[in-house]
């Protein structure tokens, strides 16, 4: 598995690459701007399509290579695209109804959470599992917390974005990725799934000024 | 192939024909003749189930058993009446509703013809990955069909119904990912491990811890999908702001393949874990969403949010009717799987009706129906039946059925709070109900929408009714073979 130069001896790639997918995604939890957000998301994507080509590289399946590629023109092309087009136009900083410094302390107790249960369930192990299976289900945990305590409509749909990366990685890290028809066509979805949330994104702007979805409380009961 | 290309072929063709032929005379001739042709190849592929056994098509992508076929029979029978009922309803409401989205014509019938072939897709995959994409695409389309009116209120219940079901789909996936680890070991790594037919007889062999993960992720995840509690509070919003024909869709044949979703998994964590602890986890999130439900049933002003609670209770009573652990228990849970979709179409068509005859969504602004318009106060109440769950509506017998395998399980508990949720229900809807039927009807109440506009409701009313006092053969054969889906 390892691809770096001898002078890195106690690390290898997947594990410095799973790091930096950690730690961006940790970036868009803590970052004030929302185009640092997106931002931050994009090379969360970058780290996830590396990974995918490592691990292809690594066990010599093909046809993840192309996963990652198609990864790598969605999710770190399109939908940052799609995403910080509407992220420059939003001139607020982010709302949280959890302050950042304490959003980002409890993010960082959710890394810890899933590393100690991640163990606890699947054990100790040496392979590519070991590195991605931890950081993908914090990445996942980090995602809902974004969803569940950011209030403008636009960090509700980066934090999805955000699980569905680490559930890709998952899928890369314990099967070595699903069929690639599958692979393109949840790729495909995520896509059509930015898209209709950006246009709700604008709908929400256009009727209340910005989209800060804690004004929609009109249904009840 | 030759049995399940035409289910997903015929709603695309038609859409695109909707599409391109815009406001043509021939557009809702071509719509509707198109729904009925996707009945028959959905009443074809069943009878080949029902007949042949289950069969794999498409190098084991699809494939043909019961659990698919009730779901696909259940999309068919809706679609027709989804289709005729909209083309008067979507007519009246460009006219009369505030907020109106103004589509171009053609767009609505193609937008619920796109809708149809994600559910048919995924009602007969056998790969859960292509289960997954398609049942995801179908929550991108039915999402725009929830925000159609340009209101806050439309606005704010398709944002919760888009994010609330993104994140519970995309739980599903990891789900689906979990279960295929699972499998690595018996079919190697890109096998077969992703075919539910051939993860289904090796279930034993899985590994069941991460069978049981992958089954919790299951649950919350398509659970959220089918409106379970307390997954479930997209429902109200998303059914009662929508218009009537798309929530007569999204309430039967996007409700009815989620559970199909969530059922197969259910089939093989039973198989992999022994029956108690699944059956235990389904009977006890079915009983939830039952006992919520009932408070909003009880106290409640709006008649589509009545319906749409009502309707958190029966998709909660199928579950927990499947959780219940006999035979029996769960012949009854899948009848009323499908007969609940009969009366939820027909209640919320006609929930769309009334809307428009009274001009406001309240309970109370909507009284003496019966002596205002007779064959629409009739309709309403052979829904109220079917909501309610009376004789002679199917629904009935259904829930009869579920119950009575119920007490003799091992879990009567479940079946003791099921009546009582029931019971309770069954008060409100009534209580509601009565006030709407009875009573001195408004002045100004005045259905404006074409007569034909009923024919689809009394189709769907005389179905209900039938399958109350007479269950026909190859509908019980059907219910068997999806039986065995659920447990060989």
């Amino acid at each position: 598995m390892n691809l770096l130069p001898g002078w890195l001896p106690h690390s290898n790639t997947v594990n410095l690459l799973a790091g930096a997918f950690l730690l961006t995604a940790l970036l868009v939890a803590s970052r004030r701007r929302q185009l640092e957000c997106v931002s931050a998301l994009r090379a969360n994507a970058v780290a996830l399509a590396l990974i995918a080509l490592t691990v292809s590289s690594a066990t010599h399946t093909w046809h993840i290579a192309l996963a990652a590629l198609l990864a790598l023109v969605v999710k770190a092309g399109v939908i940052p695209a799609l995403l910080s087009a509407r992220a420059r136009r939003a001139k607020a900083d982010v709302r949280s109804i959890v302050s950042l410094p304490a959003g980002a302390l409890v993010c960082g107790a959710l890394v810890v959470i899933s590393f100690s249960q991640t163990r606890a369930l699947f054990g100790t192990r040496e392979d590519i599992l070991a590195a991605c299976l931890p950081v993908s289900v914090a990445v996942t945990l980090i995602g809902l917390f974004i969803m569940v305590t950011r209030r403008q409509a636009l960090m509700q749909v980066v934090g999805l974005v955000l699980l569905e990366n680490a559930i890709f990685l998952a899928a890369v890290s314990l099967t070595y990725g699903m069929p690639l028809v599958v692979e393109a066509g949840v790729l495909l979805d995520l896509m059509a799934g930015v898209a209709v949330l950006g246009l709700f994104v604008q709908r929400l702007e256009d009727a209340l000024g910005e989209a800060d979805t804690s004004s929609l409380k009109g249904l009840k009961g | 192939m030759i049995w399940i290309a035409p289910l997903v072929l015929i709603p695309l063709l038609a859409g695109l024909a909707c599409l391109l032929m815009r406001s043509s005379r021939w557009m809702p001739r071509v719509a509707l003749a198109g729904a009925a042709l996707t009945t028959v190849a959905a009443v074809a592929y069943a009878t080949r189930v029902v007949r042949g056994g289950p069969f794999l098509s498409a190098g084991g992508w699809l494939h043909g058993d019961g659990l698919a076929a009730l779901a696909v029979l259940v999309a068919g029978v809706a679609l027709p009446a989804v289709i005729a009922y909209g083309d008067s309803y979507m007519r009246v409401v460009r006219e009369l509703e505030p907020g109106d989205a103004g589509w171009p014509a053609g767009r609505w019938e193609a937008l619920i013809f796109g809708l149809m072939a994600c559910i048919m897709v995924s009602g007969v995959a056998n790969n859960l990955g292509l289960l997954w994409v398609a049942l995801e695409g179908a929550t991108l389309a039915s999402a725009v069909l929830v925000g159609y009116y340009r209101r806050n209120d439309a606005l704010e219940a398709a944002w919760k119904y888009l994010v609330l079901c993104s994140v519970g789909v995309a739980l599903a996936l990891f789900a689906t990912v979990l279960l295929y680890y699972s499998a690595v070991p018996l079919f190697g790594m890109g096998g077969a491990g992703m075919q539910w037919a051939a993860l289904r007889p090796v279930a034993a062999q899985l590994d069941p811890r991460f069978v049981k993960l992958a089954f919790l992720f299951a649950l919350v995840g398509y659970g959220t999908k089918v409106g379970l509690a307390p997954m479930h509070s997209w429902v109200p919003d998303a059914y009662s702001r929508s218009p009537a024909p798309a929530t007569a869709l999204l309430a039967t044949a996007l409700s009815a393949v989620s559970v199909a979703a969530l059922l197969r998994f259910f089939a093989i964590a039973r198989a992999a874990l022994g029956p108690t602890w699944p059956e235990h986890l389904l009977s006890l999130f079915g009983a939830l969403s039952m006992v919520i439900a009932v408070p909003f049933l009880l106290v409640q002003g709006e008649y589509k949010r009545l319906l749409a609670w009502s309707s958190v209770k029966q998709t909660g009573f199928v579950l927990l009717a499947v959780g219940l652990g006999t035979p029996l228990a769960l012949f009854g849970g899948l009848l009323h799987l499908l007969v609940q979709s009969l009366a939820k179409s027909l209640a919320f068509m006609l929930g769309g009706t009334l809307l428009r005859a009274s001009g406001s969504r309240r309970l109370d602004h909507c009284t003496g129906v019966l002596t205002a318009d007779r064959s629409l106060g009739t309709l309403l109440v052979v829904a109220g039946a079917g909501v309610a769950g009376l004789p002679p509506a199917g629904t009935f017998v259904s829930e009869w059925l579920a119950l009575a395998g119920g007490f003799a399980g091992p879990r009567p508990v479940f079946a003791i709070i099921a009546l009582a949720a029931l019971a309770a229900g069954f008060l409100g809807i009534a209580f509601h109900w009565t006030r709407m039927v009875m009573g001195k009807p408004r002045e100004s109440f005045r259905d404006p929408m074409p007569r034909r506009s009923r024919a689809p409701l009394w189709t769907l009313a005389v179905l209900l009714v039938t399958l109350g006092v007479w269950l026909p053969t190859p509908v019980r054969a059907l219910i068997e073979s999806a039986m065995t889906s659920v447990r060989p």
